[in-house]
């Protein structure tokens, strides 16, 4: 009896994949054809349909984005439609959608990679079929030459710079007056998306430049990746400075708490910088125990964020932070579309830069600066 | 196969450890060894705040691992109350957040949707015959993409400590003197004691050993299987309705698409103290302490140094050899 129930059941199971399987190819190719001869029309026209795959609908950094996208998908008139896995870390799954989305035959594919890596091998398969795409917030440094027509990004390295740059002069003078070694944290979600490594060395290298041009010395030690790409590392013996790299096992904010906490327990530590919305909670949910995070090192230990969400817009506004930095991933967005359209259009395109924007307190109402603070 | 455990303990010629209470007894060893290595070997984390930490990240598992106790000793599992947790906790804050509820209202939604899922997990394996893995393997999928589908993707803050509704958050802890006193960890020890006396001394908790141990010899002696049966998943539902408040008090921002892996923690902390995957034996206790070796590792192992790679590879080993212990376990009971 129970196997006859399990096996009618298994057996529905099956129909019904075979009708959805059939009934989702059915659409696709009408879909297609549709779109084809839409394309054909828009050479005069301008109708095209793109895919956008973005890192993941879990922060609400992306949901910014996805507005930036919407706003350019009226004022253009085209089909976008938009994807992205449950969580930045699932990159197989990112790699599938995108994969999807070049047999779908668009005009145009606009992506954020999760691993620059990852995706190669489909960006190739993008350019054999003469898709055209633009990578937007984060760049994919090694792709296939011609398949990455431009890079809209934050300069990421640069973003991580503001954060060493905003960072220094509150802690300058604890360095300079330290009797021994003192030391900045840094947690950073992976070692594996170019723009968390590249914020993350941003930081590092900024912060490494600043200290050494004051006549200290540095060393940069913990998670592996980030201390093997230090330029004349320091020993972590004799440095003045220790800058503490940590990378947690998942994108979780409870274990960006755990490692913070370590570093935030040690009697050296006079800073800590949490380099993604995730990282930067995880700062804030150590502190909950801890109580640590001051505006000054006298007080106890400098805390700053990167991008927003309503948790880090709150610590940043009372102080719990001495600040953040934002990107505009709103523009981003906006532009990565617009960028699409004029390559179909026969317009050159070029990478851009996105401008990143150091917020504290006071200036996080600012014209340029609010509406890049989703919550 | 039936009465395992009963049968041991009717025993007279029994070793100093099963006196103790056999794994449960190892386990706390290993609980307190664990502790005095880590604090040995980092000054971070012999200090009161990592205690208080420690305890706050585990709440919500014991309370998912209290609750997967029962499936378990029926011989099944619940997959889905790792990504549930999230869905829970993300429609209960969406309620507070974003349509002015109370926050006693949301945290009641959220421990109500827990329930239903418990039920439908219940009625799937329960009634229908799914095998637990797989019906439960669904459901962890629907809630997942459920959660993220009803917040439209954005993470859902709950009320802050300090804001409205933010009184909430000491449920689990309370300040005082300037300290912060974890006092979550009482409600979790009257719940393990709640839980336990129910295991051990109601109908409810002898039918979910007996499914678990012949759920055929059961049904024929006249108990209405498939009652206890789902209610078993129901109590597992309730409890993970429990662990989202517990994560939405302790954790800022609760993000959608998140919470798969949540439930490894809970089944791996309730083997590793002792309930076997194959049903019957187990308690609640055994399940909590079990909950503290894999939070410890999670915790302990960052603090000496090691990435927390190291963690989910040893956590896998401590698992293979609690394992191993219960198949040894029951060849000698067994009488070989």
């Amino acid at each position: 009896m129970k196997k006859k129930v399990l096996a009618v059941l298994l057996g529905g199971c099956m129909v019904a994949g075979l009708l959805a399987g059939c009934g989702g190819g059915d659409t696709k190719t009408t879909d297609n054809g549709g779109d084809a001869a839409e394309s054909d029309e828009s050479s005069g026209g301008g109708d095209y349909h793109f895919e956008v795959v973005v890192k993941s609908f879990q922060s609400t950094y992306w949901q910014a984005a996805i507005q930036g996208i919407d706003a350019a998908k009226e004022e253009l008139g085209v089909e976008v439609n938009t994807t992205g896995p449950n969580a930045e870390s699932d990159i197989a799954d990112q790699v599938n959608m995108l994969n999807n989305a070049i047999s779908q035959k668009p005009d145009g594919i606009a992506l954020a990679a999760n691993d620059q890596n990852a995706v190669l091998d489909s960006l190739q398969d993008a350019l054999d079929a003469d898709i055209p795409v633009v990578c937007f917030d984060t760049g994919v440094p090694d792709a296939p030459e011609g398949s990455v027509i431009a890079t809209i990004a934050t300069d990421n390295e640069a973003a991580g710079a503001v954060a060493a740059e905003n960072m220094y002069p509150v802690i300058k003078d604890a360095i300079a007056n330290a009797d021994g070694q003192v030391r900045i944290g840094e947690v950073n979600q992976d070692a594996t998306s170019a723009n968390i490594s590249g914020r993350g060395m941003g930081f590092i290298n900024k912060m490494k430049e600043l200290i050494e041009a004051d006549g200290k010395t540095v060393a940069v030690v913990g998670n592996q990746f980030y201390v093997d790409q230090v330029e004349n590392n320091g020993d972590e013996g004799s440095a003045d400075v220790i800058i503490e790299v940590a990378v947690p096992a998942q994108t979780t904010v409870e274990l960006s708490a755990t490692e913070a906490s370590n570093i935030m327990n040690k009697d050296d530590t006079i800073a800590i910088f949490g380099s993604n919305q995730v990282t930067a909670e995880g700062v804030l949910t150590a502190n909950q125990n801890l109580s640590v995070l001051a505006a000054t090192p006298e007080e106890g230990i400098v805390g700053v964020g990167f991008d927003a969400g309503a948790t880090l817009k709150a610590a940043v506004a009372d102080g719990t932070l001495i600040g953040a930095v934002t990107q505009a991933p709103v523009d981003q967005g906006n532009l990565a579309i617009h960028a699409l359209y004029d390559y179909c259009e026969g317009k050159e395109v070029e990478d851009i830069a996105t401008d990143s924007y150091w917020y504290d307190a006071e200036t996080m109402n600012d014209d340029n600066i609010a509406p890049n603070l989703y919550d | 196969m039936a009465n395992k455990s009963v049968s041991k303990k009717a025993g007279t010629n029994k070793s100093f450890i099963d006196r103790m209470g056999g794994q449960q007894f190892i386990v706390l060893i290993i609980v307190i060894v664990m502790f005095i290595f880590f604090s040995a070997m980092s000054p971070g984390f012999r200090k009161y705040t990592t205690v208080v930490s420690i305890l706050d990240y585990s709440y919500y598992i014991a309370l998912m691992a209290i609750g997967v106790t029962f499936p378990l000793l029926t011989g099944g599992v619940d997959l889905s109350i790792g990504t549930g947790l999230i869905c829970y906790s993300l429609i209960g804050g969406l309620l507070v957040r974003q349509h002015g509820m109370p926050v006693a209202v949301g945290m009641l939604v959220t421990i109500l949707i827990g329930l239903i899922f418990g039920v439908i997990n219940g009625c799937l394996v329960a009634l229908m015959d799914l095998p637990p893995f797989l019906a439960t393997l669904c459901t962890c999928m629907i809630t997942r993409g459920f959660g993220a589908f009803v917040v439209g993707g954005y993470g859902i803050p709950w009320p802050a400590a300090g804001q409205e509704g933010g009184w909430f958050r000491s449920i689990f802890k309370i300040q005082m003197g300037g300290q912060n006193i974890p006092i979550g960890f009482l409600w979790i020890i009257l719940l393990v004691v709640i839980m336990s006396f129910v295991l051990n001394h109601t109908k409810m908790g002898r039918y979910t050993r007996a499914i678990g141990s012949n759920k055929e010899a059961t049904r024929l002696s006249g108990v209405n299987v498939k009652f206890y049966h789902v209610m078993a998943y129901v109590i597992c539902g309730l409890f993970a309705g429990l662990a989202a408040i517990a994560y939405s008090a302790i954790f800022a921002t609760v993000q959608p698409g998140s919470g798969a892996g949540f439930e490894m923690d809970a089944i791996g902390g309730a083997i590793v103290g002792g309930v076997s995957m194959s049903g019957a034996v187990g308690n609640v206790t055994g399940t909590l302490i079990g909950v503290f070796v894999i939070c410890l590792l999670k915790t302990g192992l960052p603090f000496i140094g090691l990435t927390a790679n190291w963690q989910q590879i040893i956590t896998g080993f401590v698992l293979i050899i609690a394992v191993l212990i219960d198949i040894f376990k029951r060849k000698k009971e067994s009488g070989q």
